[in-house]
């Protein structure tokens, strides 16, 4: 083995040269590059991290305004139905006192007319017992004694009425 | 200069005398070709950048990047071991390109027929005293030569006690006389014995590998299936050592540098 000292300080040299050749021009691109695609990397993950949380409380939101819209519906379809009973109870109630009403107006009509009746069937029978009366007693009765008893019998027909 | 075949025998390396500075073109050429390798592939791979889509090219240096980063996360504690992770990208791709150029062919130049010696671009190669027969290998790892592996480990043992100093001065200079003072020459001894293990293993296996395909080569045609195997098991090896290199890198100056708080 002979050791020839200048081969020593040419690869000396030549290893220095490389290694700043290959840090500026090699080296140092590449770190670059390979850190920025970690960062990206980094920022990606990120992300899909803020994506997923964001889409969870979506999913969140969801959930609470479905569960709202569904309380909503079913009030709702309760309202409309207490409503409905009530309308209907309204009804029957407004049904049954027209019905009362009309009811009351026919008793009053029919004894409105059961009255008239009545008065109309006394006048006619005052005047024709006073015809029968009158033919029975003219063959019988003497002027004077005929005047006395229509005159009572007004009497008692004054009283009567 | 003529002649392009297998290497089987030692060789010289070509070298210019340049004033006293022996300058060897093998090993500029080599260690210029990984540099080369080296770069222009992390360019392919950085070439089309994109966040969204990687290409197969980006993949692979990713790959490679949080292969890196997975061992200094075993050697230290990554948050803080993160400003090296160039260095041990560098070392990694650098020491394996290294490690695998020199399996596949030598080159190897004669002199011109009755000529002693060489010129390259007008000057002489510079040839040893009493050499007979003269031949040149312009083919080898960097990593296959003990003052090229022992830069790189220099670099990075300098580099750790620096960072020791720097940002650990206390526990730092504490160590040396741990657990008791009189530990303080061995513990000299292993500071020493660090950088020289850690270049001269990658050195040992990659210039055994390459001794050991010469080797074969020296069988004629009953060393193919061996040359085979022994190439295969080459990339293993060097693939390992650069592995090896790189953790080991991180280890030293995670011990150097950062201290648990315990």
């Amino acid at each position: 083995m002979n050791f020839v000292w200048e081969n020593f300080v040419i690869q000396l040299v030549a290893f220095l040269i490389l290694f700043l050749l290959l840090q500026r021009f090699a080296f140092k691109p590449l770190f670059g590059i390979m850190e920025k695609r970690r960062q990206s990397v980094l920022e990606q993950m990120e992300n899909a991290q803020k994506n997923r949380d964001e889409a969870n409380k979506f999913i969140e939101e969801q959930k609470q305004a479905l569960q709202q819209a569904r309380k909503e519906a079913y009030d709702i379809i309760e309202q409309a139905k207490s409503t409905g009973s009530k309308q209907a109870d309204a009804i029957i109630e407004a049904a049954r006192g027209e019905a009362s009403r009309l009811k009351e107006e026919a008793l009053r009509d029919i004894e409105n007319e059961k009255n008239k009746a009545v008065a109309a069937l006394r006048a006619q029978v005052s005047g024709l017992s006073v015809l029968i009366a009158s033919k029975i007693i003219e063959k019988q009765v003497d002027e004077q004694t005929q005047q006395q008893l229509v005159e009572q019998y007004l009497q008692e027909v004054g009283n009567k009425s | 200069m003529k002649g392009v075949k297998r290497t089987s025998m030692e060789h010289l390396a070509p070298t210019l005398d340049l004033g006293g500075f022996r300058l060897d073109l093998s090993a500029l050429f080599m260690i210029v070709l990984s540099s080369l390798i080296v770069f222009i592939l992390a360019r392919i791979c950085v070439r089309n950048l994109s966040v969204e889509k990687p290409g197969k090219m980006q993949n692979f240096l990713e790959w490679v990047v949080e292969f890196v980063q997975s061992i200094i996360g075993m050697a230290t504690d990554y948050k803080r071991g993160k400003i090296y992770l160039g260095l041990g990208l560098t070392l990694i791709m650098y020491i394996f390109v290294s490690n695998m150029l020199g399996l596949p062919f030598g080159i190897v130049t004669e002199p011109a027929h009755g000529a002693h010696t060489a010129t390259f671009l007008g000057m002489e190669l510079s040839v040893p005293k009493n050499t007979e027969h003269v031949s040149w290998s312009w083919w080898k790892s960097p990593t296959a030569d003990a003052a090229m592996t022992m830069a790189l480990s220099l670099t990075v043992i300098v580099l750790s006690h620096i960072q020791g100093v720097r940002l650990n001065r206390k526990h730092y200079l504490k160590h040396y006389f741990e657990p008791w003072p009189f530990f303080f020459p061995i513990n000299i001894i292993e500071t020493v014995a660090k950088p020289l293990t850690l270049g001269l293993r990658l050195y040992g296996n990659i210039y055994a590998g390459e001794v050991m395909i010469g080797v074969i080569m020296g069988m004629s045609w009953i060393g193919i299936p061996a040359l085979l195997v022994w190439q295969g098991f080459s990339i293993f090896v060097g693939a390992i050592q650069a592995f090896v290199f790189t953790m080991l890198t991180m280890v030293y100056i995670g011990q150097a540098s950062i201290h648990e708080e315990h």
